[in-house]
């Protein structure tokens, strides 16, 4: 994605979540941002329905 | 500073208290003086306890004499990372948000630390929230390498690091998130241990991920993180994530050697890293030819790629930090240094299936090293690929790339130490870290005091110039 268009996601982003990023700050969080979506992307691989979240929980009680 | 008091671990220290032949008062005097002499230079410390710590080791040596034993931190200097609630001594978190918070209770572990009859030196210097550093747009300055204080001590327990290996305690606590216990100790030349994720309490101390955080001790030695173990560990019905399990014996086995240990090496997870080190991949292989001589069976093997395991707990850290920080991230953004404000900001920028997708992957990933881990008894890999970065390497406010490759076992919850295994060229430690199987710390500290022995590098010391110089030589 071209870094204009990823600075203009990362301001929506931003406006979204009611985040106010100062410009000064704004270049170092925009390197941060590429990392982001490279990772999760990469998080995203081929999985059944059934494979279930790590923080799937239990009612038993402990002893 | 004729004083070599500061050379004596727990366990020695402790067997001189009992024996009558040193008081604590005297080895708390020469941990203050210590500090006073040579941190200026380090900045470890953010508060050094000078009256509560005298008191403290009054009352030790009164128990003691009374015979009085508390278990082997009794009578010991040692200090606490400063998001380690205290209570009516300030904890800060090293941040503008927090700097005259006083709790009124202690943190669980500070709790049983004081039980135990410990010796509270002061509060350790932090990455601000045990996530953002090293920075300079701090209430406190950064802690310093005592190896090279051009070099970070690592983070985010980067006080704890450099106070153990300057001499100044010889057991400090941290906390890891991602590898805030090993990579200081990994990059200070001590000895780091992360339990098993609810071994120890976490409660009262600042979360930074829930899912990820683990207290633990840094300390010179393998015995003292074992020592510090015995007294922290214990069941907490009030931490959610508290394991209900029985305390096992750490020191046991300490002197068993490795005799018929299997130890695994996932050597892809760092030889094939970018960046990797030479020494540091020397180190390894030298370690791992040393424990086959003292009788461990070492197989190479596979483990899913460190960028999955990596990826997985930077979005469950991103997600969860965020979570407790939004709505200071969203009203106060300025009040957070340039690096810790850039790196919580991201969770505001993940969706819910990403999270999601983290932790469906975790499960993945803790099964991959579960299944390993039921044909050995532990795994061994890099804690860093290289040796302490400089503070000129970082580009304040912008991402890190931290060299640390300690992320999986947060992700996994397994047990993960990191211990010294020599020098680099340039004179600053180098290290590995050993994981084992959920609570098995034991073995753990068993083949890492195997390693210790062989390899003799606990009675190097760093050597420290006192204040005056080492402020002379920054300016």
């Amino acid at each position: 994605m071209p870094d204009d268009d990823l600075k203009q996601e990362l301001d929506a982003a931003a406006q979204k979540a009611g985040l106010t990023i100062p410009p000064e700050r704004h270049d170092a969080i925009l390197v941060s941002y590429k990392d982001l979506k490279r990772m999760t992307a990469l998080i995203r691989q081929p999985r059944a329905a059934a494979a279930e979240p790590s923080n799937v929980y239990s009612l038993v009680p402990r002893r | 500073m004729a004083s070599s008091l500061h050379t004596l671990s727990i366990a020695e220290a402790g067997a001189r208290l009992r024996a009558g032949t040193l008081t604590s008062t005297a080895l708390t005097r020469a941990s203050l003086e210590r500090i006073g002499a040579l941190d200026g230079g380090l900045d470890s410390f953010v508060l050094v306890t000078t009256e509560r710590a005298l008191a403290d080791a009054a009352a030790a040596d009164a128990e003691l004499k009374a015979g009085i034993d508390k278990g082997p931190m009794h009578g010991i200097p040692y200090g606490l990372k400063d998001i380690y609630d205290t209570a009516a001594i300030r904890t800060t978190c090293h941040s503008k948000l927090r700097v005259d918070n006083v709790p009124q209770a202690d943190s669980v572990v500070a709790a049983r630390l004081k039980d135990g009859g410990g010796v509270l030196l002061g509060k350790l210097a932090t990455h601000e929230f045990a996530i953002g550093g090293p920075s300079f747009d701090l209430p406190f300055p950064p802690a310093r390498n005592p190896w090279n204080r051009d070099h970070i001590p690592g983070g985010s327990s980067s006080g704890s690091g450099a106070a153990v290996a300057a001499g100044f305690c010889r057991m400090a606590m941290g906390s890891d998130t991602g590898g805030s216990i090993r990579g200081p100790a990994a990059y200070c030349g001590v000895v780091g241990l992360k339990p098993t994720y609810g071994l120890v309490s976490r409660r009262g101390v600042f979360p930074l991920s829930y899912t990820l955080d683990h207290c633990g001790p840094l300390a010179r030695t393998v015995e003292d993180c074992a020592l510090t173990m015995q007294v922290i560990t214990a069941h907490d019905p009030q931490d959610p994530a508290s394991a209900d399990v029985p305390v096992p014996e750490f020191t046991r086995g300490l002197d068993w050697g490795v005799h018929g240990v299997k130890i695994a090496v996932p050597r892809h997870f760092y030889a094939q890293a970018e960046g990797a080190s030479p020494e540091i991949i020397a180190a390894i292989d030298t370690a791992a030819q040393t424990w086959a001589k003292l009788g461990a069976t070492v197989e190479e093997i596979t483990l899913p790629d460190y960028d999955l395991f990596n990826a997985c707990g930077r979005i469950i850290l991103n997600a969860e930090a965020y979570a407790i920080h939004e709505q200071d991230l969203q009203t106060r953004p300025l009040d957070y240094a340039r690096m810790t404000h850039a790196r919580l900001v991201m969770g505001g920028f993940l969706s819910s299936a990403d999270l999601v997708q983290a932790f469906r992957l975790r499960r993945e990933l803790a099964d991959a090293l579960n299944a390993t881990l039921a044909r050995f008894d532990a795994v061994i890999t890099a804690s860093s690929l290289s040796q302490a970065p400089r503070f000129s390497d970082y580009r304040d406010g912008y991402p890190v790339a931290w060299p640390v490759q300690t992320m999986p076992f947060n992700v996994t919850g397994h047990p993960a130490m990191s211990v010294p295994t020599g020098f680099s060229t340039e004179g600053l430690p180098l290290s590995l870290q050993i994981v084992g199987r959920p609570f098995d710390e034991p073995m753990v500290l068993r083949i890492g005091a195997a390693l210790e022995r062989a390899l003799g590098l606990a009675d190097r010391w760093p050597e420290l110039a006192p204040d005056a110089a080492a402020k002379a030589a920054a300016s």
